[in-house]
């Protein structure tokens, strides 16, 4: 078996009495798409900030690649190569789409350099011409990204993700928000993305986990409940139950 | 001996008048995400009523009904006019509470001039305390703060509005949503704030210089002890405004004034780098 | 005429008024007014590090005098103190106010927002009062006066800033100077990194950039340039004097740089230009030209937020479209 590419070890996080996630062992094999899903408030965005440096953890480990990580700044894990997405959009607002995509693509250089013109740098330049094109953000970057509509905004951080090389890509509801033409041409994207990069995406549309994902991980309660293929998490009683909470006449 | 004990004397009186002018910095910072340059001023506002009030009447104490009085009308006439309007832009209103304070200082000088003036407290006895002759007026004024600090808790918890704006203050969406008017709210938490300041004003007046350029030393004064006594904890900041002000009290009776501002500055950074929620957290809520 | 066209005729046309000025002013409005203008130049260097921090950074420093000052005083002290020749003081000053950059900063980037406001300001006041204590070698509130040395010399000849058409040269050499350098850092991959930090630091660091690292790089460099701007008021005041390390002359700058228009490389000098105008215009006939500064900076911020850049931007908008 090879190295899972990212595992956790006994990930524990509180916030006050709220136990958020709570002794998380998971390991996330590579080649495979791996959603994870849960009910609100399951810990699953809290689980992204820890791996992600967002937020410290209270105890356990995380390792990416076999690499120890728990310590680092988000920057550093950045650098690593692992990139995210946020489920509240999160990019640039004052800058254009077009420079959002610049300085992520230029941000993991350790250098940056202080007195040369940014429109000289050739390769960068590029490779953000071709990440717009790729993602279908080009008739649009030259607009400023806070003006964007939800959709773009959206795609305008998948792009970011994507235009950084990760070798680890976590998304976080990317989907969600979206008109319906835009979620297939997202889904579609995240398709394509899965044959490059390693991919853990949380999402609440089942459609979209259901059909495209190869391993499903539930959390409930800041806990793992299950793990398994689509068709075993489909078949699954506990699942269920805390999606859709116990039967009507056992709560009466 | 006998002049530390002075010393001591004087900086807890003076403490208590700042914590009444520091409160009205913390409510406005809590509650309406303000750094209120012009605070120093309301203070020196409160001051020249207090001499107004003595020039045309000859009666000091009509001067500490004027000051808040005063205050809570021309606090409530700024937060409309000035601060409402930038509501969402925080550090624009700091440009416009430094041109409020521009304006504050500059009208007063043209309305009572630049000279500094003195006033001569309404009671003038002195009385034998631990072994030295304290002015009267101080300890009255001491009691005065207390009163009033007293008095601003008491609305905060025991009336509508009080609590209406320690809901905001908590939690400004859920308070809206629960239908407390915010922007009256807002309102009445400026004019509150510079009333308190007033009021800090009309009570120092006789134990300090009146003086248009009065405020410039008080505000950051007042913001440390907000700052030290952690940024909303209002009885926190109280406490930090007394013991900040009792220890420069005591530094100066063996050195220089301005070494114990030194002293407090740099406490206030390290607590700003070392404990951003203030030395009293969890001293009380 | 295209929008940037016009604006760059501007630029030109703005750049030959200020070289001219030396012969022009005099003739039209008489010789006060050329070091009225070589002061705006002077001050709109600290308005500009106000800006270098709030407007691509996002960080509202309200201590900028402190470095201000430490220029100011590397000048002073280095002619009047160590005996230092024109261009050694004029180093030490930058130095000093560069080093005091670095070692505040080093705590003040780790707050944000209030904070860091809160702890500028304190740092400068603890440094405000520090000098009015050594009152031996800083003069307190009097400040030091001193004699200038000259600037260069060949043989027997000084040229010196005491010729005033070579000082209004030097100064605008030198402002000229740092406003390109600043043009510089905004256009480059740095720059960009910071207004990155500005719009969004947390989106920042998950991109892989070292927020606390670059924001200390920018308020270094905004330390450099108060400090280019104190050294340069020292040599054009022949003195140095604690009272510009206190409070208000941080918060004039950060008036002059808002008002103006945070955001925009020329903004802190429009702004500075226009209250020093305004002062030296209204305090001939009236001292309370301060009632009239506090009424603009209230009325731009409620009004054109944006600053005077911004409005002109904004009318532009309107015109080109
Ligand atoms: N910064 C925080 N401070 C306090 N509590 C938090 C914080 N972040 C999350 N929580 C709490 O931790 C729990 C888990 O939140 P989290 O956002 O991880 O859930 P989630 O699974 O992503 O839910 P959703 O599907 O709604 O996005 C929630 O109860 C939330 O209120
Ligand atoms: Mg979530």
């Amino acid at each position: 078996m090879s190295e899972p590419i990212l595992r956790t070890e006994r990930l524990t996080k509180r916030f006050g009495g709220l136990v958020a996630v709570d002794g998380v062992d998971l390991a996330f094999e590579p080649g495979r798409v791996h959603a994870i899903i849960g009910p609100n408030g399951a810990g699953k965005t809290t689980f992204f900030n820890i791996i992600s440096g967002m937020l410290p953890a209270d105890s356990g480990r995380v390792f990416f690649a076999g690499r120890d990580i728990t310590a680092l700044k988000p920057h550093e894990i950045s650098r690593c190569g692992i990139k995210r997405t946020m489920q509240i959009k999160s990019v640039f607002p004052n800058l254009s789409v077009a420079d959002n995509l610049w300085i992520t693509a230029k941000a993991g250089d350790g250098f940056l350099h202080p007195f040369r013109a940014a429109s000289r740098f050739a390769e960068v330049a590029a490779k953000v011409d071709a990440t717009l094109e790729q993602i279908g953000l080009a008739a649009v970057r030259e607009q400023t990204a806070g003006t964007l509509s939800y959709g773009d905004m959206a795609l305008l951080e998948i792009a970011m993700a994507l235009v950084s090389s990760p070798k680890l890509l976590l998304l976080d509801e990317p989907i969600c928000g979206m008109s319906p033409a835009e979620t297939e041409r997202t889904v579609a994207k995240i398709r394509e993305l899965a044959r490059q990069v390693e991919i853990v995406i949380i999402e609440h549309n089942m459609e979209v986990v259901f059909g495209r994902a190869d391993d499903i991980t539930v959390m409930a309660q800041g806990a793992v409940l299950a793990r398994g293929t689509p068709r075993e998490i489909g078949a699954d009683e506990r699942v269920r139950e805390a999606y859709l909470g116990r039967p009507e006449d056992d709560d009466a | 001996m006998e002049i530390l004990l002075l010393l001591a004397m004087n900086g807890l009186v003076w403490g208590l008048i700042i914590a009444l002018i520091a409160l009205g910095l913390s409510i406005i910072f809590g509650l309406l995400d303000i750094i209120n340059i012009a605070h120093g001023d309301f203070f020196m506002v409160g001051t020249m009523v207090a001499w107004a009030t003595v020039q045309m009447t000859g009666n000091f104490w009509l001067a500490f009904l004027a000051a808040p009085l005063i205050g809570l009308v021309l606090g409530a006439i700024i937060q409309r006019v000035v601060i409402q309007p930038i509501r969402n832009a925080a550090a624009l209103s700091i440009v416009a509470t430094f041109g409020l304070s521009m304006i504050l200082q500059e009208t007063a000088r043209l309305t009572f001039g630049a000279v500094p003036k003195r006033l001569l407290p309404p009671i003038e006895q002195t009385i034998r305390l631990f072994g030295i002759d304290y002015e009267v007026y101080r300890l009255f004024a001491a009691a005065l703060a207390i009163a009033a600090l007293a008095g601003f808790f008491l609305y905060l918890h025991h009336t509508k509005t009080g609590t209406w704006m320690r809901a905001v203050r908590h939690d400004p969406d859920t308070a809206i949503a629960m239908g407390i008017p915010a922007e009256r709210v807002y309102v009445l938490t400026f004019a509150i704030g510079f009333a308190l300041a007033a009021f800090g004003g009309a009570v120092a007046a006789p134990i300090t210089t009146v003086d248009f350029r009065g405020g410039v030393d008080i505000l950051p004064v007042c913001f440390m002890a907000v700052i030290i006594g952690g940024l909303g904890n209002l009885p926190g900041t109280a406490a930090a405004a007394v013991l900040l002000a009792f220890m420069e009290g005591i530094i100066q009776s063996f050195a220089d004034p301005t070494v114990a501002r030194i002293a407090s500055l740099v406490l206030m950074s390290a607590v700003l780098l070392v404990r951003p929620q203030g030395l009293f957290k969890g001293f009380a809520r | 005429m295209s929008r940037r066209a016009l604006e760059r005729a501007i630029l030109v046309a703005f750049g030959v008024a200020m070289v001219a000025v030396p012969w022009l002013v005099p003739a039209l409005l008489g010789s006060f007014w050329v070091s009225v203008i070589a002061e705006i130049l002077i001050w709109s260097l600290l308005a500009a590090s106000v800006n270098l921090l709030f407007g691509y950074v996002g960080l509202l420093s309200f201590g900028q005098a402190l470095y201000f000052g430490f220029g100011m005083y590397g000048v002073g002290i280095g002619i009047a103190h160590l005996g230092l020749s024109f261009w050694p003081a004029f180093g030490l000053g930058i130095v000093a106010s560069v080093a005091m950059a670095l070692v505040a900063g080093i705590f003040a980037v780790r707050l944000t927002w209030h904070y860091f406001a809160i702890i500028t300001v304190v740092f400068s006041l603890i440094f405000y009062f520090l000098f009015l204590t050594i009152k031996p070698v800083t003069g307190g509130d009097d400040g030091i006066n001193f004699t200038l040395p000259p600037t260069f010399r060949f043989g027997q000849t000084e040229i010196g800033l005491a010729d005033s058409t070579f000082q209004y040269f030097f100064i605008l050499f030198c402002v000229a100077a740092c406003f390109w350098l600043m043009h510089r850092v905004i256009q480059s991959p740095l720059g960009k990194a910071l207004m990155a930090i500005r719009d969004n630091d947390v989106r920042a660091s998950l991109i892989g950039l070292n927020i606390y690292r670059l924001r200390l790089v920018a308020f270094v460099m905004a330390g450099f340039l108060a400090g280019v701007s104190g050294a340069l008021f020292a040599f054009f005041g022949r003195y140095s004097s604690a009272s510009y390390m206190f409070y208000h002359v941080s918060g004039e700058a950060v008036v002059w740089a808002i008002v103006g228009g945070t955001g925009t490389l020329f903004g802190p000098l429009v702004g500075t230009g226009i209250f020093i105008l305004v002062r030296e215009v209204v305090s001939t006939q009236w001292q309370h030209h301060l009632l009239i500064v506090g009424v603009i900076a209230i009325l731009i911020v409620i009004f054109a937020p944006k600053g005077f850049v911004g409005l002109w931007r904004g009318l532009m908008n309107r015109v080109t479209s």
